[in-house]
């Protein structure tokens, strides 16, 4: 009896030590919600990491966008949460005081890397973004989805109206869209999300980014007298009483914009390489994409190597148990072939850059070779969240046609 | 012996709720209050990160144009929605009330808004509804013929705050509906018996029998709606989902705002500010219910 008793005894044993805890988990807090495609590939390419390396067990918690405001209080609480993704300038800046530092791991190469370093492996140019936003210049967060935030457009439409190359000044741009209404097209929307975007690309096209972040937070208003605004004001203006905006602009609702492009009734938006992957339901695969940087405007200082680009990025926690192994998940999701098929799959740039871009973004790739200057979301003009709706919506009725530059002027001025 | 028996059972009972008030309720109110005063990054953080900012918080609300903007909204939503849905909500419980056919059916339909999520039915009107492309109010303007109306941007800074009023009405109008039926059906039938004996009209019956004996309903009512103004924030969340629109603006996601921060990118938070907002606000509902109170007293009728 006694011995049986041993023998369950001992079982019991070897069964809870198989069964026992992995010896690394990882707990992931992801900034996609599951259904979207980044997050199939990304759960796919975890699955694959966990069969490669025996005794890994990640969880995956889908927070979608969130984890703004969810990531923040659940660290404050101790949570454990081993890796994180989000925005690149947000995750730095925002959470960065709880990301380990990761230079170190930058020289090391890992299996899905090729041999090289995984330095070597990525875009540079991501990587000293990252950098650029820590306050010790140090990599707190690594990229990975990168965009460049530029005009998106039916290539199709600027066949059909006879435009030869895409417009790189503000006439220039005038003349496509003349062509494009003279072809029977709407050349241009926008939707509420991104009306800021407009006045902020043009006044930074004009003055830098840094000169629209004082203007914006100028409590005097005095700023708003310069002559750069009217002209800004007067260009929209110009373009919504030439008849070169969507009738229904001002009434806008994203994605309503977006749909009329996907819909093949517009031509151009102003927004980020997303766009092909968030409107392919709409488009299906063979829409011809094509993509120009905001054009230069007359008298201005800023040029097409200055854009609005960035990446998601993840960053691992400071108190993580493993680092190493978290690390490794983050090399094998940013690099060799799960960096392509993330790209492939949402029709997105590849961080090894160099390779497999989608056919879409082709005219990305270009713009993004070129790109010298980083400016911040919407080129600055969001620096005061006070301020910021009362320029959206004062902008709406200015390309709505409800008031004239000189109005909006004084509305900003107010 | 027997009165100390019943200090015992009273704490017995009274205890549990007393102290989940305290804990859930009262506790919570205090802190906000404290944290108004405070300068604080994150919600999360320690008090011992907290700095002292006396009144800078509310200075900051009273400069902030949005924030003025919001309250002219709720101000707005209080008074023109208050009307909308106290007159339409009445009218359509007196009909009902007045012996018409099918009234379960009818206060079904009525009500029916009610048992759909906001965030359904505020999506719903924005994007179907008011939508410039193959919205209702457009097709059925342009099957009428009204070009002109057919083409007006519902959603347009000139026009938001009244879509987004009149969409959140047509729920609410179902909701005091319900409570005003009850309110009528309460009143014994006697009364209009004996006044249609006497020779008065629906109207008169209404005027000098129904409203008087539904004061109290009255109050309680106002009371709900000044309530359900003063905390509005998911229509005005659907309406303008990504950054707050000054037309659809109110303290409630002016203070979410403050707390949790924008939607964009890197944004200061200012939690003391957005505590701030959460003590005007109830100090609003509180005032509100005060005035009510007053201006409509109880009468101590009994039927």
């Amino acid at each position: 009896m006694k011995r049986t008793f041993a023998i369950a005894l001992a079982l019991l044993v070897a069964v809870a030590a198989a069964t026992a805890a992995p010896a690394v988990k990882l707990v992931y807090w992801s900034m996609w919600n599951q259904t979207e495609p980044q997050a199939q590939v990304l759960e796919a390419a975890i699955r694959d990491f966990e069969a490669k390396n025996a005794g890994v067990k990640v969880e995956i918690n889908w927070n979608g966008r969130e984890i703004r405001k969810t990531l923040q209080p659940a660290l404050d609480n101790k949570q454990v949460i081993d890796l994180w993704d989000e925005d690149t300038e947000r995750v730095v800046k925002t959470w960065g005081a709880y990301a380990l530092k990761l230079d170190a791991y930058l020289a090391k190469s890992y299996p899905s890397t090729g041999g090289k370093a995984y330095k070597d492996a990525v875009m540079g140019s991501l990587l000293n973004l990252s950098r650029s936003y820590a306050a010790d210049k140090g990599l707190y967060a690594v990229p990975y989805q990168p965009f460049v935030f530029a005009f998106m457009y039916n290539k199709e439409h600027f066949d059909k109206a006879g435009i030869k190359a895409a417009p790189k000044t503000w006439d220039e741009l005038l003349a496509a869209m003349a062509k494009l209404k003279a072809a029977g097209f709407t050349p241009m929307t926008v939707d509420d999300a991104y009306m800021d975007t407009l006045p902020g690309y043009y006044l930074a096209r004009a003055k830098g980014y840094p000169w629209v972040e004082q203007l914006v937070k100028d409590k005097t208003n005095a700023m708003w007298s310069d002559p750069a605004v009217l002209q800004m004001a007067k260009a929209f203006e110009n373009l919504a009483k030439s008849g070169y905006l969507s009738k229904t602009v001002a009434g806008n609702k994203w994605p309503a914009g977006q749909q009329d492009v996907a819909a093949g009734d517009v031509t151009m938006y102003l927004n980020g390489t997303w766009l092909v992957n968030e409107i392919m339901g709409s488009t299906g695969p063979d829409f011809k994409w094509g993509t120009f940087s905001f054009p230069t405007v007359p008298g201005g200082k800023d040029d097409q190597t200055a854009a609005n680009f960035g990446a998601q990025a993840f960053q691992i926690n400071k108190n993580c148990k493993n680092p190493d192994v978290a690390f490794a998940l983050i090399a094998h999701l940013t690099t060799g072939k799960w960096d392509a098929e993330l790209a492939k799959k949402s029709y997105g740039v590849p961080v090894g850059g160099t390779t497999d871009w989608p056919v879409q973004l082709a005219e990305a790739k270009a713009i993004f070779n070129n790109l010298k200057t980083c400016y911040p979301w919407a080129a600055g003009i969001q620096a005061n969240v006070d301020k910021l709706p009362v320029i959206s919506e004062n902008f709406t009725k200015l390309v709505g046609g409800t008031i004239t530059a000189e109005q909006f002027v004084a509305a900003m001025k107010k | 012996m027997k009165k100390k028996r019943h200090t015992l059972m009273k704490a017995v009972f009274l205890g549990p709720a007393v102290l989940s008030y305290l804990a859930v309720f009262l506790y919570p109110t205090l802190r906000t209050t404290v944290m108004s005063f405070f300068k604080v990054d994150s919600i999360t953080d320690a008090v011992s990160k907290w700095s002292f900012a006396g009144l800078d918080n509310y200075r900051t609300l009273f400069s902030s144009e949005l924030f003025l903007r919001s309250m002219r909204n709720i101000a707005g939503i209080w008074l023109y929605g208050g009307l909308l849905v106290f007159a339409l909500a009445l009218l359509l419980a007196a009909i009902l009330t007045s012996g018409v056919r099918l009234k379960s059916f009818f206060r079904a339909v009525i009500y029916l808004p009610n048992v759909i999520s906001a965030v359904a039915m505020g999506t719903m009107w924005m994007q179907y509804v008011y939508s410039s492309r193959y919205g209702l109010l457009k097709s059925t303007f342009k099957t009428l013929g009204l070009e002109s109306l057919s083409a007006v941007q519902w959603t347009s800074p000139e026009h938001v705050f009244g879509a987004l009023l009149v969409a959140y009405c047509f729920g609410m109008v179902g909701y005091f509906m319900l409570i005003f039926m009850a309110g009528i059906e309460k009143i014994p039938a006697d009364f209009y018996e004996v006044a249609t004996i006497e020779g008065a009209g629906k109207f008169r019956q209404f005027r000098l029998i129904t409203m008087p004996l539904m004061k109290g309903v009255m109050r309680t009512s106002i009371v709900l709606w000044t309530i359900s103004t003063v905390v509005f924030f998911i229509w005005s969340m659907v309406f303008s989902p990504l950054n707050p629109e000054p037309g659809t603006v109110t303290p409630m996601v002016y203070m979410y705002q403050m707390v949790f921060g924008a939607n964009m990118v890197v944004t200061e938070r200012n939690v003391g500010a957005g505590a701030a907002v959460g003590v005007l606000l109830s100090l609003m509902v509180l005032a509100i219910f005060l005035a009510s109170s007053k201006a409509i007293r109880d009468d101590g009728l009994e039927y």
